[in-house]
Parts: C-alpha cells; structure tokens; sequence
C-alpha cells in the first residue's frame, strides 16, 4: 500500500520519431487513445439516433435525436440573438459534445482528454483564430488592428494581452477544473484506500493482512463526490467553454 | 488503493507532465475536432433539419389547405345565405304579389256585382216605372171607356127604360169579361 499520492501526466504509449524541429515526436498518448475513442462513441451516437428517420410517427430515440439537434439551434441562436451564427451550430455543438463526454469518460476509469492541456489549448487555439477572423472580416483587417489602439495608442500592448488572455483563460479554465476533479478523485480513493487498509488491517493474522489489500471503504463515496467533481464540473466546463465561444465570436461581429 | 497512485507505482511505459503543451497532440486535437465537426454535421445535424424542414413543410402544407378548405367553406356559406336570403325574398314578394292580385281581383269582383245589382235595380226601377205608367195609362183608357159607355148607357136609358136592366148586365158581363 503506497504511502505516497502523486498524479501523473497521460501516459505515453508510443513515440513516433519524426525528426521535425519544433514539432518534436509524435507520441501516441493515452490523450490521443481516448479522444479516439470518445469520437467513436459520439459519432456511434449519432448514427444510433438519426437511424430510421421517420416525418411523422416518431419514436423516442428520434425525439430525443432532434430534441438535441434544437437545443443547439436554441442554444447559439438565444447567445447571440439572431441566426446569422446558424453554420456556428455544428461546431459548437461538436465542442460541447466532444469536452462532455471527454470530461465524463474518467468515470468508466479511462483518462479524460481533457485533462491534457493539449486539448483545450487546441480548442481554445481553434476558438481564438474563429474570434479573430470574425473580428477582421467584420472591421476589415485595417479597423481590426486599429482597434489595439484604442482608447489611445499606449493601451496597444494591454489590449494585446488581452486578446491573448482569451484564448488561455479559456484554456486553463477548463483545463484546471478537470485536472482538479481527477487529483480530487486520486486524493479520495487514495485517502478511503488508506483507511480501510488501517481499518481491515486491525484484523488479526493472514484475514486482516489479506482483506486490508481491498480498498472496501472506496466504494460509495467517491460516487457522491463524483455527482459534483464529475458530473456537475464536467458538464459546467464544456457549458461555460461553449457559452463563451459563441459569445466570443458575436460579440467580434458585432464591434465596429 | 488511488488509481493514480497506482499508476505512479506499476506505469512500465514512461508519461508525459502534467501540465505541458506537446506539440503533436496539440495538433491531433484541432484535426479531430474538425472531423467531429463534419461527423456531427453529417449524421446529427444534416438528417435531423431534414426531417425537420420536411415536418415543416408537411405542416404548412396541411395548415394552407385547411385554410383554403375553409375558406371555400366560408365562401360557399356566403353563397348559400345569400341565396336562401334572396329566396325568402322572392317568396314573400310572391306571396305579397298574390296577395295584391287576389285583392285586386276580388275588388274587381266585388265592384262588378255592384254595378251589376246597380244596373238591374235600375233597370227594374225603370221597368216597374214602364209598368206603372203602361197600367196608370190603361187604367185611364179603361176610365174613359167605361165613362165614355155610361154615359152611352146613360144617354140609352133615356131611350129605353126596359133596355137598361139588360144594358147594365151587358155592361156588368162585359166588365167581368
């Protein structure tokens, strides 16, 4: 029984020498295995649910399929007040989907994606060109950075920053809540492993040394605090990054 | 026993930090987020607003002819009240037409025999004023006649006392006559 309590990164399970400067290996990650995985699961979803569309007489699983599909319309078309962001909706809804069920994969015990900061820098990265881009195409690349001088000229390094702020808080937002949830879960399970080892190990003889090995106490706890540091986290974190994306990209068409 | 822990301890293969940026993985992520993308576009998304924009259509559709239906509807209700109105009209204006010829003719009727009567009343006025006058005057002639034979038989009885009672039986018999 350890005495210890650490967490690790994602493991590597294979590196893939490239030679590339900057790029450096690709390393095939645990990351990497189970993001896979997670787009299997979704896209079998979505075949699941849009299997036998029916005009009229529909059953459950097609309700549900196209109650989803409205919630994503609602959902971009309520944050930004018009359906001028209708190509948005795939994308945001994929984002919402993807960070969900990579936040919710650690509670079959496999490691979320998104406690990789790779991931959501990716995002995040992928979010930041989209605010940009709209930002440029709304004022024209011209009133796009003039807009870093604004109210004066000194301003222009601050607004700088605070352009790249975005794409980072967004980032390690989500990234730290994750990363919290799996310490958090380590430190539990960890800590209830512990005491019942002390507890069973009262046990005299072979019994108790053989019994204080299984982490008994480990079972029911962890699934209460899971409803918070899981669900509720996890559903939050891709929530707030979906949320602030398209607020992100409204607000950028709407300056100027 | 921690899963992480765990991990710590029995991890043959080496992990990366907790906290770093890899570059490749990093890239992956953008590639696969887009393939997500098209995957949920492909298989949620596209079938799904079909369906619906089908639903949608099938709607309209129903909610247009369902008002054309009652608008025919409404249309041939104008078509028929105004048709029962107008043959109530019609069948009052018969009736008041009857009525008005049944009155006329009736008058007319009416009128008729009055001038009818009048005229025969008249007519048998007259008559009986013809009558009066043809009996007054045959009366007067009978008178004169019958004066003028008394005074013959007066005028006789002078002549003849043993005549007269034979002349005023003649006269008797002949007045009977």
């Amino acid at each position: 029984m350890s005495k210890e309590f650490s967490v690790v990164g994602p493991k590597i399970y294979a590196t893939i020498r490239t030679g590339i400067p900057i790029l450096g290996d690709i390393k095939i990650t645990e990351t990497i295995i189970v993001s896979w995985i997670v787009m299997l699961i979704i896209t079998a979803l979505c075949i699941f649910l849009t299997w036998d569309l029916k005009v009229e007489n529909i059953s459950k699983r097609q309700a549900f399929a196209e109650m989803l599909v409205e919630m994503g319309n609602n959902f971009v078309r309520n944050n930004t007040g018009s359906t001028k962001f209708d190509k948005l909706i795939p994308f945001v809804s994929a984002l919402f989907i993807t960070s969900v069920v990579s936040n919710l994969i650690s509670l079959i015990g496999l490691r979320s994606p998104t406690a990789d900061l790779s991931t959501e820098a990716a995002w995040a990265t992928v979010v930041f060109i989209m605010i940009t881009a709209t930002k440029i195409k709304t004022n024209g690349l011209g009133g796009y950075l003039k807009g870093f001088t604004t109210p004066i000229a000194v301003m222009t390094p601050f607004n700088i920053l605070s352009e790249l702020a975005t794409p980072v808080s967004m980032a390690c937002r989500h990234f730290g809540n994750i990363l919290s949830g799996v310490v958090i879960d380590g430190l539990i399970y960890w800590a209830l492993g512990l005491a019942s080892s002390a507890l069973l190990g009262l046990i005299p003889g072979a019994v108790g040394g053989f019994l204080s090995k299984i982490p008994v106490l480990g079972v029911g706890l962890p699934a209460i605090t899971g409803v918070y540091f899981d669900w509720f986290s996890g559903c939050m974190q891709a929530f707030i990054f979906c949320m602030l994306t398209i607020m992100y990209i409204a607000n950028a068409a709407e300056e100027g | 026993m921690g899963i992480q822990a765990l991990m710590a301890v029995t991890a043959v293969t080496e992990t990366q930090d907790l906290v770093t940026l890899v570059p490749w993985t990093f890239i992956i992520t953008i590639c696969n987020l887009f393939i997500q993308v098209f995957l949920i576009k492909k298989f949620l998304f596209k079938p799904i607003n079909n369906i619906l924009e089908k639903r949608q259509n099938l709607a309209d559709k129903v909610i247009k002819e369902a008002r054309e239906a009652k608008e025919e509807a409404d249309s041939l209700k104008d078509q028929y009240e105004s048709s029962l109105t107008n043959a109530h009209a019609e069948a009052a204006q018969i009736v008041q037409d009857a009525q008005k010829e049944a009155q006329t003719k009736a008058d007319a009727l009416v009128q008729d025999a009055q001038k009818q009567a009048t005229d025969i009343k008249a007519k048998a006025a007259a008559d009986i004023e013809q009558e009066k006058k043809k009996a007054i005057n045959e009366a007067k002639d009978e008178i004169g006649g019958l004066a003028m034979d008394i005074a013959g038989k007066v005028v006789e009885k002078e002549i003849n006392e043993n005549d007269h009672k034979k002349l005023i039986e003649d006269f008797i018999s002949k007045v009977g006559a």
